[in-house]
C-alpha cells in the first residue's frame, strides 16, 4: 500500500532547498498539513491531509512549494492566449464553487464581454498573475469569490479579500487607478417551490447543516444564511420541490442530453464532484468517448439524471466523487456513495448494474481520476462486446 | 407509517407486460421514503430500462395523490388522469392500490411495492421497525408505552414466555424480547405493579372490517 502512495505523482510539493521555515504556510494551511517540525524547526508536507487549495503555492514567499495545477506559468500562457481568443481586456476570475453562468457575470459585474477564468478557489492565484494581467492590458479585472462561509476551503476566500486589497493599493500607486480588481462575493444556495413540498422532512433529515426546517404544521422553509449549497436536500426531495442555483435538475439534465446525443462508442458519462478532480485549464483532456458533467458536490448527484443517461443511449455512468473524509461538505459523499449503491441494486434487477460505478478520487493525486476513468472505460468496452457476441 | 419495500422489477414488468399504456401513481401520504411523483418516474424509467430487451412499447403517465387511501381524493387527482389508460401501477401501500381498485372496478390495478407493517423509521440508524398491529385494544398506557401485541413476537399478553433469553427472543438473536423491554421500562416509571393485573386474551372482533365514521 505505502508503496502506490511513494509511486504516486502528487499535485503539491515542497522543496526544501528554498524553504527558509518562516512558517507562513504552516500558519495558513486549513488542513494542518503543513507543519513546522518542533525539534528542527523545518517546515514539512504531510500530502495526506492537504487538499490542494493551492492557499501555501499562493502565498510562499520563498516559492518552495510546486504545484501541478494553475500555476504562475500555466496561468500566465493561458491569460495570454485568451486575451487573443476573446478579444477583450477585461478579466472574469471565478471560484468554481460560486461561478454562475456567461448570463449571471453580466447581471453582477455589468460585462458581457470578457476573458473567463474558473479556478477551485481564488485564494490558490499568486499576486503575481494578477500584476501580470495588468501589465498584460487587462484594465479591468473582476474576481468573484464564494461568501466567506460558503469557502470549500474555509481560509481561501478571507485571503483572497486581503491580497486583493493589498493589490489595489499596489497598483493606485503605480498609476493604474483605484480599484483595478473589483471583488465580489457570491455563494449558490437551495430554492424551494413550496407548492410542491408534501412536508416530508426528508430535506430536514438530510441537511448537513440544519438549514431546513418544517415547524408547525407549515411546509419547508430554509434558512439559507445556514445553507451551503451540496445539493443533497434536492437530491433527496421525493416530490420534486426543490432545486440548487446554477445546478438546477433542468440544467444538469440538458447537459446529460448533450452527452448522449454524440455518436460514440462506447458513450460513457461521468458525473463529478467538481472538488474530487481538477481539470488542467484549458478544456480538459478526456478521450472522445467521455462525457464529463461537474457537480457541486457527489451528494447532487440525482438518480434521475444517471437513469435519464441510460434511457438516451449512454453506456456507461462513472460517479466520481471525494472520500468522506475529504468532503467539502459535512461527509455528504457518503450520502452519495449510498444513492448510487441503492441504484445498482435496483438497475441489477434488469441486468444493468455493470454499467454504473461509483469512485472516489482526490486532486491529491492528479493520475487518480485518469486511471478510475480508463478501467471504468474498458469495463464498459467489456460489457459491449459481450452483448455482440450474443 | 405504513412500511414498504419495491417489488422486484421482474415481478413488476410480469404485470404490465400485456398493457401499454401505463399510469403509475404514486402517494405522498405516510410511507417513508414518500413514493411521489420522483419515485413514479423513477420507477418509469427503470420499467422503460427494463423492457427494452424485448421491445416493449409502454407508454408511462406519472401522477402523485396526497393520500391514495382517501377515495375522495384519489378519485379526484386519479380520475381526470385516466383516458386512454389500460392498466394502473401504485406506489402506494395496499391500502392504496385496493382504494383504486375500488374506483376503477374495470380496470387491473397492479401495487408496485410490498406493504410490510405499521412502523416508526429510525433514521440515523437507517431501519423501519414494525410497531402496531392495530389491534383495536391499545394497551400501552399499561405496558410503558411498549406494544405487546406486536414487539412480542408470539403476541403475548401476560408476560415474557420461557425462550426469553439475554433480553433477546429465542426466535431471533437479532430481535429484542419485547416483554424484556416492557420490565425495565415499567421499573423506570416504578409502575413494575402494571405487571400483576391480568390482561384477557385479546378480542379478534375489535380488529372488525368496517368502522363508521
Amino acid at each position: 500500500m505505502s508503496e502506490t502512495v511513494t509511486q504516486e505523482v502528487v499535485a503539491v510539493k515542497q522543496n526544501e532547498d528554498y524553504c527558509s521555515s518562516c512558517s507562513i504556510c504552516s500558519t495558513l494551511c486549513p488542513y494542518e498539513a503543513l507543519k513546522k517540525d518542533p525539534e528542527t524547526g523545518k517546515i514539512f508536507l504531510e500530502i495526506e491531509k492537504c487538499q490542494v487549495c493551492g492557499l501555501c503555492y499562493a502565498t510562499c514567499p520563498a516559492k518552495a512549494i510546486d504545484t501541478i495545477y494553475y500555476d504562475v506559468d500555466s496561468l500566465t500562457g493561458y491569460l495570454e492566449k485568451a486575451k487573443q481568443q476573446y478579444d477583450s481586456d477585461t478579466l472574469v476570475i471565478m471560484c468554481k464553487g460560486s461561478a454562475p453562468d456567461f448570463t449571471g457575470v453580466d447581471d453582477m459585474f455589468g460585462v458581457s464581454k470578457f476573458v473567463p477564468l474558473s479556478v477551485p478557489c481564488l485564494g490558490r492565484i499568486p499576486e503575481e498573475v494578477l500584476l501580470k494581467a495588468v501589465v498584460m492590458g487587462m484594465s479591468r479585472i473582476y474576481a468573484l469569490a464564494c461568501d466567506e462561509d460558503f469557502c470549500r476551503f474555509q481560509k481561501g476566500s478571507a485571503v483572497t479579500e486581503r491580497r486583493i486589497l493589498a493589490l489595489n493599493l499596489l497598483l493606485e500607486e503605480f498609476g493604474y487607478g483605484k480599484e483595478v480588481i473589483v471583488l465580489k462575493h457570491n455563494s449558490l444556495k437551495v430554492k424551494a417551490d413550496t407548492d410542491l413540498c408534501i412536508a416530508c422532512a426528508n430535506c430536514v433529515f438530510y441537511c448537513p447543516y440544519d438549514a431546513a426546517k418544517l415547524e408547525g404544521r407549515g411546509v419547508v422553509s430554509f434558512d439559507l444564511e445556514l445553507c451551503r449549497g451540496c445539493g443533497l436536500c434536492v437530491a433527496m426531495c421525493p416530490a420534486l420541490a426543490l432545486d440548487l442555483e446554477n445546478w438546477e435538475k433542468e440544467r444538469i439534465s440538458t447537459l446529460v442530453s448533450q452527452i448522449s446525443s454524440r455518436a460514440r462508442q462506447p458513450n460513457i458519462l461521468v458525473f463529478r464532484c467538481q472538488w474530487a478532480a481538477f481539470p488542467s485549464l484549458d478544456a480538459e483532456e478526456l478521450a472522445p468517448n467521455i462525457g464529463l458533467v461537474d457537480l457541486p458536490c457527489a451528494s447532487r448527484i440525482d438518480i434521475a439524471h444517471v437513469l435519464q443517461a441510460f434511457q438516451e443511449g449512454i453506456d456507461g455512468v462513472l460517479v466520481a466523487a471525494c472520500a468522506e473524509d475529504d468532503c467539502k461538505q459535512e461527509k455528504a459523499s457518503g450520502r452519495a456513495e449510498h444513492s448510487i449503491a441503492k441504484l445498482k441494486e435496483r438497475l441489477g434487477q434488469i441486468g444493468l448494474d455493470g454499467r454504473l460505478r461509483f469512485c472516489t478520487v482526490t486532486p491529491r493525486y492528479p493520475e487518480q481520476f485518469g486511471r478510475e476513468l480508463e478501467q471504468f472505460n474498458q469495463e464498459i468496452k467489456g460489457i459491449a462486446s459481450k452483448e455482440v457476441e450474443k | 407509517m405504513i412500511v414498504t419495500t419495491q417489488k422486484p422489477l421482474d415481478e413488476v414488468i410480469g404485470f404490465i407486460s400485456p398493457y401499454s399504456n401505463i399510469l403509475i401513481a404514486g402517494c405522498d401520504g405516510c410511507t417513508q421514503p414518500p413514493r411521489g411523483i420522483k419515485e413514479a418516474e423513477t420507477l418509469s424509467q427503470l420499467l422503460e430500462l427494463g423492457g427494452k430487451p424485448g421491445n416493449k412499447n409502454w407508454k408511462f403517465k406519472t401522477i402523485t395523490v396526497a393520500k391514495q387511501c382517501d377515495s375522495y381524493l384519489a378519485e379526484s387527482v386519479v380520475r381526470p388522469e385516466m383516458e386512454g389508460v389500460d392498466a394502473v401501477l401504485s406506489l402506494a401501500c395496499g391500502i392504496g392500490v385496493q382504494t383504486l381498485a375500488g374506483l376503477f372496478p374495470g380496470l387491473q390495478v397492479f401495487p408496485a411495492q410490498n406493504t410490510h407493517f405499521m412502523g416508526s423509521e429510525s433514521r440515523e440508524e437507517g431501519f423501519l421497525e414494525d410497531m402496531c398491529s392495530g389491534c383495536g385494544e391499545c394497551r400501552l398506557a399499561i405496558t410503558g408505552g411498549i406494544c405487546p401485541v406486536t414487539r412480542c413476537t408470539k403476541g403475548l399478553l401476560n408476560g415474557a414466555c420461557g425462550g426469553s433469553k439475554n433480553g433477546k427472543c429465542e426466535l431471533s438473536p437479532e430481535r429484542d424480547c419485547g416483554w424484556v423491554l416492557i420490565y425495565e421500562q415499567l421499573k423506570r416509571l416504578g409502575k413494575l405493579d402494571n405487571l400483576k393485573a391480568f390482561t384477557p386474551p385479546r378480542d379478534f372482533q375489535q380488529t372488525g372490517w368496517r368502522i363508521t365514521t
